[in-house]
């Protein structure tokens, strides 16, 4: 890294770079959900269940996120754990209409925190609770309830209600992260948001 | 949490509602894609408190989506494919009484009613006589109950209620059905699928009905007429159907008098019976074998030819029975629902896991519910209902925590090939078997006389042991001699030790000595010192004698083995 390179970095001109994990069962909207983020002129027109994972970037103001987008069905989530090492931080979503499946949320979430990868890791957790629209639909109170988010002691954590079609509460809980990765990897001048 | 521990934490709970309100059992329950959005809903047709309150009900997730009335009692309930149209939402069949109906889209669609059946002549022509008044009520009675005595053909239902009745409510009853005609009719009693052509998960299904009056039927899926009619020799009550219609097809059939058939294709009767010792309770395919649940607490497994290949036995009585598939995992199992609040998940004979429930379970159904392919859905006596998904973790080791004999135990012995050496000896242990086990017998006794080192006296007044310990290197020994009476309680007096001995080798200090009173069971030491006087390293024998006094035949003899002395004399 040059000396050109390392100036821009500290003054936040150079975005850095991180790596995000989108874990969470399938349909629950992890897909839709980096596609409302994803810059307007490459969104997606159609969501079709991922296979394997994919690859999305998206910016915000201070930082490039590049976004692993897993897929949730059954057989694929023995891969998530491959890919735990090299990612800073972790988005999980919910499907807060799925009551029957909070019990399968809460085994991957556990099964996901309690990882060598990632136990001893101060690693961001970013909760959406998702598909807020649906008639019923359990509050994210609720869902943190469920998911027993209070026992997560060594991590920063957040949860959001959000509706991924609309892309309502999205940008509340790409904020926080943001803000969460800047206090710990950022620049000099780059974590300018007060931190929850 | 504490269930999911009791099963080695194989199960998440996913719901439980112990007032559901759901009554019902294993053949009225059904897992299905009814919307087309790839998420399966629990179809249920729930038999309310037996004479109201019947209802098709239809859960998504966790709550009820769908309720509608049944007119009567739902004895079996199946979803199935019945035509090729997109979207491709299964239409759900429920048989009641004589009737099937079809829910499309949980709309009333179609009724299918059963064939009636011959009527009795004389029957009809008695009600054709109180048609035209030519016969009172009461003769009509006693002229019908002669009919049921002797008539081949069993009375109609109309006949048997009117036998029924009290004498004044006769009149009413007569004028009221005496227009209509006679109709015979059985009902249903099982029901299941059979796919119409192909094998595929999507294909079109025939509807498989068991009726009271001993016939199996198929029917057409979309026209619903009898493709193919079976005869059994009993009433089925349960039954499980594999293969496609048009290629080759075996429908087993667990029936009333505690047999089961398998029927196959181009057959119109049983090809294969298996006759059971208790009455069958649950039946399961799993794969290519039946799996039998019998009301005498043993699960028994048999080849699709009705070959039995194993027998388990269970805590409790069996209450309901389920195959559990997971293609994805290749796993195939049986979940068998007991009187002792549990479900027991057998492969083969072995207990691989036993969910603790808290209530007897009813009705079980595994399957695709919702998103989740491994999901189990349990109703339970009391009418509640509980949900379980299975860990994708989860994995099922054979003889998990199965009670019985250690797995080394079915190991099998690398044995190697018999030699003719081996098959030689055989022959001859087995032609002089007699010869070989006297001279054993003899060689085993002198065995033991000559290694017999503790002499003992055979007198019975006198019951002594003896044994001789000579210690030194000589030339001089010492000699203990230790004496025991081995009487019960009698004392032994008035004996004496005397020695005989080559006076040319060996020196006695006494060769006299007395013994004193021996009580019983003590050991007395008797000690004397014996000198070499030889110095040519030469040893010889000292016989000892236990004599009682005034006696000459001794008691008790003993040769003592004198060792080489080692040392000089010193005169």
């Amino acid at each position: 890294m040059g000396l050109l390179d390392k100036l821009s970095g500290w003054l936040g001109l150079r975005k850095k770079e991180v790596n995000i994990l989108c874990l969470g069962l399938d349909n629950s909207g992890k897909t839709t959900i980096i596609n409302q983020l994803k810059p307007a002129n490459t969104q997606a027109q159609e969501i079709v269940p991922t296979i394997g994972f994919n690859i999305e970037k998206f910016k915000s103001s201070s930082l490039s996120f590049t976004v692993f987008d897993m897929s949730g069905q059954s057989r694929y989530r023995n891969l998530w754990e491959h890919y735990y090492k090299e990612s800073q931080a972790i988005i999980f979503v919910i499907d807060s209409g799925d009551k029957l499946r909070m019990v399968v949320a809460k085994e991957e979430l556990d099964t996901l925190l309690s990882h060598q990868d990632i136990r001893s890791r101060r690693m961001p957790v970013l909760f959406f609770a998702n598909k807020t629209d649906l008639q019923d639909a359990m509050s994210s109170v609720k869902v943190s309830q469920l998911l027993c988010l209070e026992n997560i002691k060594d991590k920063p954590w957040h949860i959001c209600a959000s509706n991924a079609i609309k892309g309502e509460g999205l940008q509340e809980g790409v904020d926080w992260l943001q803000g969460r990765l800047s206090f710990i990897y950022g620049g000099l001048f780059a974590y300018t948001y007060t931190l929850i | 949490m504490s269930e999911a521990r009791s099963d080695g934490g194989k199960w998440l709970d996913a719901h439980y509602d112990p007032v559901a309100s759901l009554y019902t059992f294993s053949a009225c329950m059904d897992l299905a894609d009814l919307h087309g959005d790839a998420e399966s809903k629990l179809v249920v047709g729930d038999l309310g408190t037996g004479t109201s309150g019947m209802k098709l009900k239809v859960y998504r997730g966790t709550a009820l989506v769908s309720e509608s009335a049944l007119l009567d009692l739902p004895t079996a309930l199946a979803a199935f494919l019945m035509d090729l149209h997109e979207p491709r939402i299964p239409a759900i069949a429920v048989a009641s009484g004589p009737f099937i109906y079809i829910y499309k889209n949980l709309r009333p669609y179609f009724k299918f009613t059963l064939p009636g059946l011959q009527v009795n002549g004389l029957e009809q022509d008695v009600w054709q006589q109180v048609r035209e008044g030519h016969i009172d009520p009461l003769t009509l009675k006693e002229m019908l109950e002669g009919l049921r005595e002797k008539a081949e053909v069993p009375l109609s239902v109309r006949s048997l209620h009117f036998l029924s009745l009290e004498p004044q409510q006769m009149d009413e009853f007569v004028s009221l059905h005496k227009q209509q005609p006679i109709r015979r009719q059985t009902v249903i009693t099982c029901m299941g699928t059979l796919r119409k052509s192909t094998a595929d998960e999507d294909g079109v299904s025939c509807l498989v009905i068991g009726t009271e009056n001993n016939d199996v039927y198929v029917l057409d899926p979309e026209a619903f007429t009898i493709l193919s009619k079976m005869s059994l020799p009993a009433a089925p009550t349960m039954m499980d159907v594999t293969g496609q219609f048009d290629v080759e097809f075996r429908i087993t059939v667990a029936c009333r008098n505690g047999n089961i058939y398998i029927l196959r294709r181009d057959s119109v009767k049983p090809k294969y019976c298996i006759e059971l010792a208790s009455h069958p309770v649950g039946l399961v395919r799993q794969g290519k074998n039946v799996v039998v649940g019998c009301a005498d607490e043993s699960l028994q497994g048999f080849t699709q030819k009705g070959k039995k290949l194993w027998r388990a036995s269970l805590p409790a009585p069996v209450t309901t029975m389920a195959a559990m598939e997971l293609p994805t995992r290749g796993f195939q199992a049986v979940l068998v629902g007991l009187a002792n609040c549990e479900v027991h998940l057998y492969r083969d004979k072995n207990l691989l896991s036993a969910i603790k429930t808290p209530d007897v379970v009813s009705g079980v159904c595994f399957g695709r519910y919702g998103r989740e392919d491994g999901t189990l859905i349990m109703s339970m006596r009391g009418g509640g209902l509980m949900v379980k998904i299975l860990k994708r973790t989860a994995t099922f080791d054979e003889r998990d925590n199965a009670p019985g004999p250690p797995l080394a135990q079915s190991v099998r012995l690398n044995v190697p090939k018999k030699t003719k050496l081996y098959v030689d000896q055989t022959l001859r242990e087995r032609e002089n078997g007699v010869a070989m086990h006297r001279a054993f017998q003899m060689d085993l006794s002198r065995l033991r006389l000559a290694s017999s080192l503790t002499p003992v006296s055979s007198s019975l007044s006198e019951p002594l042991k003896m044994n001789a310990v000579v210690q030194g290197l000589g030339p001089s020994f010492k000699l203990t001699l230790n004496v025991q009476n081995t009487a019960a309680c009698r004392p032994v007096m008035n004996l004496v030790i005397s020695f005989l001995y080559d006076e040319h080798l060996y020196r006695m200090r006494n060769p006299y000595l007395r013994i004193p009173l021996l009580v019983p069971g003590l050991v007395y030491p008797v000690q004397t010192f014996v000198e070499c006087t030889s110095d040519r390293g030469i040893s010889d024998i000292i016989k000892v004698f236990v004599l009682h006094e005034g006696r000459s035949a001794p008691l008790l003899t003993a040769h003592i083995n004198m060792p080489v002395s080692e040392g000089l004399a010193l005169n």
